[in-house]
């Protein structure tokens, strides 16, 4: 055939080096782009803006004939609030070991789960527990006290009225 | 195909400036997130995040305080915006109890309108400022409230003897001691809730004793019998919501569970309001009502004139001014209803519900005030409304000084079956045989009528029922009806009313009416309608006896 | 045997392994390359598990946008963005009576970006269910359903039923008067197979419609069953049944030979653009890979292969231009629209008028008249019918033309307007006059089930058809009508039962006319 045109391009001659493709690079990074935004947003969702547990900061009300030395544990906080000359004082009753709720005892406080002694002002006596009790933040605002739960303070803080 | 590449790049661009515009309204554009941008507290400015109260006791989710945050648990006080201030000293620490318990409002949400429950489909719109106390008849129901008349000498029998000199009640009064222990008397606020010492005037008496000066000694005592009495029912009534037990006396004044139930106590004519003001105003119907479409001005003109709200009804039009007519409707809010867990329960429903104390006192005038007064008038006059049976008037000195109390009792008792009047006494949402006892004697009370007891026997009368049904159909029979079943005027064959009406009692009423009723005598000549001699009255009476049938009802 | 190398050298080994390993891990993943010559294309996606599903190559005609309208590909973008967002939402809901209701208002107020994930969702699912109809309508009016697609219609069809249940499914969820009522009514519907059963005194032995209504409440009421019931169904059994079946429906398209084409398609494209390859060259050094040699014709044997292209990135462009549309669609409704969400569901307050979701409006249109005919025997029929279409049309004239085969679209045309026509007279005679139990109050239940307009506008549709088949001598040309009658009818019905049904479904002009409680 003489009038045959050039030859359709073969496969088995090398590719041409194709001319950057502006609209498709630009195309897919705006999709990756928006994708990417989209997953960011989408991460946010599972952690959850509130909890449905009551507020870690409460009001407590000290009972008037709350002797020095004597715990006062509010019903349904995992806290035990004090008051002596000094002032008051809050310790957590959350064991150190594995977050069993101890109890007040004669001397201290007592974990029945694996059997951790603390003295009066939250210091490890005896057991697996390896930290003393945390101190808690106790306030004195507007004739009422406050204790934050989620607040530690050094140990011996004790706030006056 | 660079249409295809054009199409994603357009779209892909398109969706991340939706996402810009949807993060920006989620990070910055809340409502709440504003607010607290501004909240400053001693500790500077406050940490912007949703907060909440909740109490699994309650059910409560309360996310008011996102913006009114002071009012949160643990809060100290922030400054900033109006909103952002703490809630004023109540009884119930609203970060024990959230918000919605006694407000209303719908407390899931985070933004105002849909909060305050001023949007469709949210049922439960907040209670409008005014009628804040109306919260308290989520859980509780005061006790031993007396009609308008009573609760008002009661409160002003506490200013009159000056016991605000020493006692504080709700903020008002009391003095401090010298020497800075305390109050002088103890604070009464909630003395009806709480108890006091019921043996008070005898301690007054016994400090009258001790007291230094003649001042003080006139302070303590001495103090009336009547006054004493006065006093108890006022302390009975302090239960820490003033306004709301003023409320319920007006309820107890206006006769209302004569014809409505509310906690299982009242008449069967009308609709329970047991939760009357939990009622959705979107189910409401607001054709004929001038002003807001809101629960609260639905029941004002409801009170002001039922027909015209609801068509077909067959309440009376109790002629109520406005000062009632906002008191009604700051009761009939208040009657709402929210479960409970165990020690969330307050005693004064407690012993309304499971111990059968009533939340009416039990003298004759707050008795007549919550059951009769609706159909039988404030005074006892009765009322006549176009287009209804008319109500007796009861407190009648023609009625009183012929009928004994035995009479009076039957009547109440068994009612008039088949008619309006309920059987008070049989049926279980009624009256007890003291309390029915009580009204009658205020009744006498009111309108000073003692029985004049008659002398003949029970059943005397000797005319011709022939004869009488002649004169019955063409003298009687246009107001009580052509068989005596009562039209606009009472039944006479009923067979309460046949069983316990003597003859005398019978001749006697044809023969000198009621005053200040339509039923003129029969006896005296008159212009308007025929007279009837003694023998025609008989045989009247005999007459009406044939529909008497033998037996207790 | 292997030397031992001296200390140094073998560190040197570890320490060239460690700084090549992020780029091995990435060649180890990503084996074929970048997609830059033909052969890297094609091995990009039939070396990838998920896009194997594709054919390497694409025939130009179907990446028109005239042949499909991209409706295949939209709703299975819908589906995907429903599935994420649904995902996003299980984080949060809670599928129990005393507390859905609760989850729902969490997750419109305080989940973060919760009330936009709720809206994308809603609006993707109506996406969904609007794009699936139009796209069998398109594979019914290109008559693609014919030989060799006639399965993957059947398929179609599946997954339009799977569609309806995933979308009646998700409406409980919410638990509002809305959902609790239209559930009750659709529950109702389900046991409708009583009205026959009872006009026939047999229900006591034989009892369709409560086996129905019990399988699908749990209950004889809707309540904690229902809803547990219809929460396994629409995040559980409908996805897989669905994904299953999509699967099934992309690889019938690619054994099928691609969408399909007008035989002059090639014709009518025109000369390939500059620089696409032609498939096969002068001088061939190898073929495809084959997994196994097979008796018979590939599909692209005879037709011609140089009007494909390859499928990365042509049809890659295609599809995710698209699914980005589609994305840019549902976050433009959900911002500007929420869901709705009314008050809490309350047994003892029925919602008046108790409305199916829009795409059932028609059908409970249908069902005002006989609950039977509208529930069950209507959409059977039309079931069945749609079904039987690619084995009733056997010819080939028209295949992958819009509106092809004998009448072509004025025929189509002629069909809306009769479409239209008898169902807006059937149904205004309806409004207008009343049906038979208004004239007659004792006739027999079983005469209103067997005449009725849901009956007497299929009967009209029927006939019309069977018209149409004898005067064209084709039964294309009925289906044709048939199809498109329906359609239009589904229409006009769902438009009344939308816009002018109001409480007791009493005919009213407008929302205003309706009367207040």
């Amino acid at each position: 055939m003489s009038t045959a045109g050039p030859p359709p391009p073969s496969r088995l001659d090398p590719e041409p080096v194709p001319r950057r493709d502006i609209l498709g690079l630009a195309a897919m990074f705006s999709a990756a782009a928006a994708s990417f935004f989209a997953l960011v947003g989408m991460l946010r969702m599972p952690k959850a803006a509130v909890l449905s547990s009551p507020s870690k900061r409460f009001k407590a009300i000290l009972p008037d004939n709350l002797q020095a030395g004597e715990a006062f544990v509010p019903p349904g906080r995992s806290v035990a609030l004090f008051r002596d000359g000094e002032g008051v004082y809050a310790i957590s009753t959350v064991c150190t070991h594995l977050g069993c709720i101890i109890k007040p005892a004669q001397d201290g406080f007592e974990c029945p789960c694996h059997g951790s002694r603390f003295t009066g002002d939250g210091s490890v006596k005896r057991g697996p527990a390896p930290r003393a009790l945390p101190w808690l933040k106790v306030s004195h605002t507007g004739g009422n006290w406050i204790v934050d739960e989620g607040a530690p303070v050094p140990p011996g803080t004790k706030v006056q009225a | 195909m660079p249409k295809n590449k054009y199409l994603l790049l357009a779209s892909s661009l398109g969706v991340l400036a939706l996402l810009m515009v949807s993060a920006v309204q989620e990070n910055f554009l809340k409502e709440w997130r504003k607010i607290q941008s501004v909240g400053m507290s001693d500790e500077g400015s406050i940490d912007v995040r949703l907060r909440q109260v909740i109490n699994p006791g309650l059910r409560v989710t309360d996310r008011c305080v996102s913006c009114h945050v002071t009012m949160g648990a643990g809060e100290g006080s922030v400054r900033g915006a109006k909103v952002l201030v703490a809630h004023k000293a109540v009884v119930h620490d609203p970060t024990e109890y959230g918000c919605t318990v006694c407000h209303g409002g719908q407390g899931l949400a985070t933004e105002k309108a849909d909060a305050h429950g001023d949007v469709h489909f949210w049922p439960e719109p907040m209670l409008p400022a005014r009628y804040s106390y109306a919260g308290c008849g989520t859980c509780h129901a005061p006790l031993n409230v007396p009609n308008s008349e009573s609760y008002r000498r009661a409160v002003a029998a506490f200013e009159r003897l000056d016991c605000y000199a020493c006692h504080r009640v709700e903020g008002k009064g009391g003095t401090i001691r010298p020497d800075g222990s305390g109050m002088e008397g103890p604070d009464l606020s909630r003395a009806g809730l709480a108890g006091y010492d019921r043996a008070w005037y005898s301690r007054h008496l016994s400090k009258m004793e001790t007291a230094p000066l003649k001042a003080w000694k006139a302070s303590f005592a001495p103090v009336t019998e009547a006054d004493q009495q006065l006093l108890g029912v006022y302390l009975s009534t302090c239960v820490g919501a003033s306004k709301l037990v003023e409320a319920k006396s007006a309820f107890h004044t206006a006769g209302c569970l004569g014809c409505h139930k509310v906690s299982g106590v009242g008449g069967d004519s009308g609709p329970d309001l047991s939760r009357a003001g939990e009622k959705d105003p979107a189910l409401a119907d607001f054709a004929h009502v001038n002003g807001p479409a809101t629960l609260a001005n639905w029941q004002a003109e409801h009170l002001r004139s039922p027909l015209s709200i609801v068509t077909g009804s067959q309440m009376p039009s109790l002629g109520l001014d406005d000062r009632d007519i906002d008191q009604l409707v700051f009761y009939t809010l208040s009657l709402r209803r929210r479960e409970v867990q165990g020690n969330y329960v307050p005693k004064d429903r407690m012993r309304a519900q499971r111990f059968g104390e009533r939340e009416f006192s039990s003298d004759g005038g707050t008795v007549y005030g919550t059951f009769c007064a609706g159909c039988h008038g404030l005074a006892g006059s009765g009322i006549r409304s176009p287009g209804l049976a008319s109500f007796p008037s009861i407190a009648n000195p023609d009625l009183l000084e012929r009928v004994s109390d035995q009479f009076l009792e039957d009547t109440i008792r068994h009612g008039r079956p088949g008619r309006r009047m309920p059987a008070w006494g049989d049926i279980a949402s009624g009256l007890k045989l003291d309390e029915i006892r009580s009204v009658i004697g205020y009744l006498r009370v009111l309108s000073g009528a003692g029985h004049k007891p008659e002398s003949a026997a029970a059943r005397w009368v000797k005319g011709d029922p022939a004869a009488g049904k002649a004169l019955f159909a063409s003298t009687c029979a246009g107001c009580h009806g052509a068989s005596g079943e009562g039209a606009e005027a009472p039944a006479l064959n009923n067979q309460v009313l046949l069983n316990s009406a003597t003859d005398t009692y019978l001749v006697e009423t044809i023969g000198r009416g009621r005053r200040g009723t339509v039923m003129q005598g029969f006896v005296d000549p008159s212009p308007a309608r025929r007279t009837l001699s003694p023998h025609e009255i008989e045989s009247v009476v005999a007459f009406v006896r044939t529909w008497e049938k033998k037996g207790k009802p | 045997m292997t030397p031992v190398s001296p200390p140094p050298e073998s560190l040197h080994e570890f320490l060239e392994n460690l700084k090549a390993a992020p780029r091995h891990i990435y060649e180890t993943a990503f084996r074929s390359g970048k997609p830059a010559t033909d052969r890297s294309r094609s091995t990009f996606i039939f070396g990838n598990v998920f896009l194997h599903l594709h054919s390497v190559r694409t025939h130009r005609w179907t990446l028109r946008w005239s042949t499909t309208m991209g409706l295949g590909i939209i709703t299975t973008s819908a589906f995907l963005i429903t599935l994420i967002t649904g995902v996003m939402l299980m984080f949060y809901y809670k599928p129990f009576p005393e507390a859905a209701y609760d989850s729902m208002k969490d997750i419109h107020f305080v989940v973060p970006t919760g009330r936009f994930m709720r809206n994308i969702h809603r609006w993707a699912a109506n996406v969904m269910v609007l794009a699936v109809i139009l796209h069998m309508a398109r594979a019914f009016f290109t008559a693609s359903y014919r030989k060799p697609r006639e399965y993957n219609w059947l398929i179609g069809l599946g997954l339009l039923v799977v569609t309806l249940g995933l979308s009646f499914t998700g409406y409980l969820l919410p638990w509002d008067q809305l959902a609790y009522w239209a559930i009750t009514i659709g529950a109702n519907i389900a046991q409708s197979p009583r009205e026959v059963t009872d006009a026939l005194g047999i229900t006591q032995y034989f009892d369709p419609g409560g086996l129905q209504k019990l399988l699908l409440l749990g209950s004889d009421v809707v309540g904690p069953e229902a809803l547990i019931r219809f929460y396994l169904l629409h995040v559980m059994i409908l996805p897989l049944a669905l994904a299953a079946l999509m699967g099934v429906h992309f690889w019938r398209i690619r054994k099928d030979g691609g969408l399909a084409r007008p035989a002059d398609a090639d014709k009518r494209l025109g000369p390939p653009p500059a620089g696409t390859c032609p498939i096969f060259t002068e001088a061939p050094q190898r073929t495809y890979h084959l997994a196994a040699v097979v008796r018979g014709k590939t599909p692209a044997v005879n037709n011609g292969p140089e009007n494909t292209v390859p499928a990365m990135p042509h049809l890659f462009y295609a599809e995710l231009g698209v699914f980005m549309l589609t994305v840019l669609i549902c976050l433009a409704l959900a911002l500007v629209s929420d869901a709705p969400l009314k008050e809490l569901a309350n047994p003892n307050i029925p919602e008046n008028p108790a409305k199916a979701p829009w795409y059932f409006l028609g059908l409970q249109e249908l069902v005002s008249f006989s609950a039977f005919m509208g529930g069950i025997g209507v959409p059977a029929i039309v079931l069945l019918g749609l079904g039987l279409i690619p084995y009733l049309d056997r010819e080939t004239e028209g295949t992958g033309e819009w509106f092809g085969g004998p009448g072509g679209w004025p025929l189509v045309r002629r069909s809306i307007l009769l479409g239209l026509g008898s169902t807006l007279l059937v149904e205004t005679l309806v409004i207008r006059f009343g049906w038979l139990r208004e004239w007659f109050p004792t006739i027999p239940q079983l005469i209103i089930t067997a005449v009725n307009p849901a009956t007497i506008l299929t009967t009209i549709y029927a006939l019309y058809s069977l018209w149409l088949i004898r005067k064209y001598r084709s039964t294309r040309a009925g289906a044709l009508g048939l199809f498109t009658c329906f359609l239009c009818g589904f229409l006009v019905l769902t438009i009344i039962g939308t816009y002018f049904r109001g409480p007791n479904w009493v005919f009213y002009w407008s929302p205003g006319d309706w009367p207040k409680h």
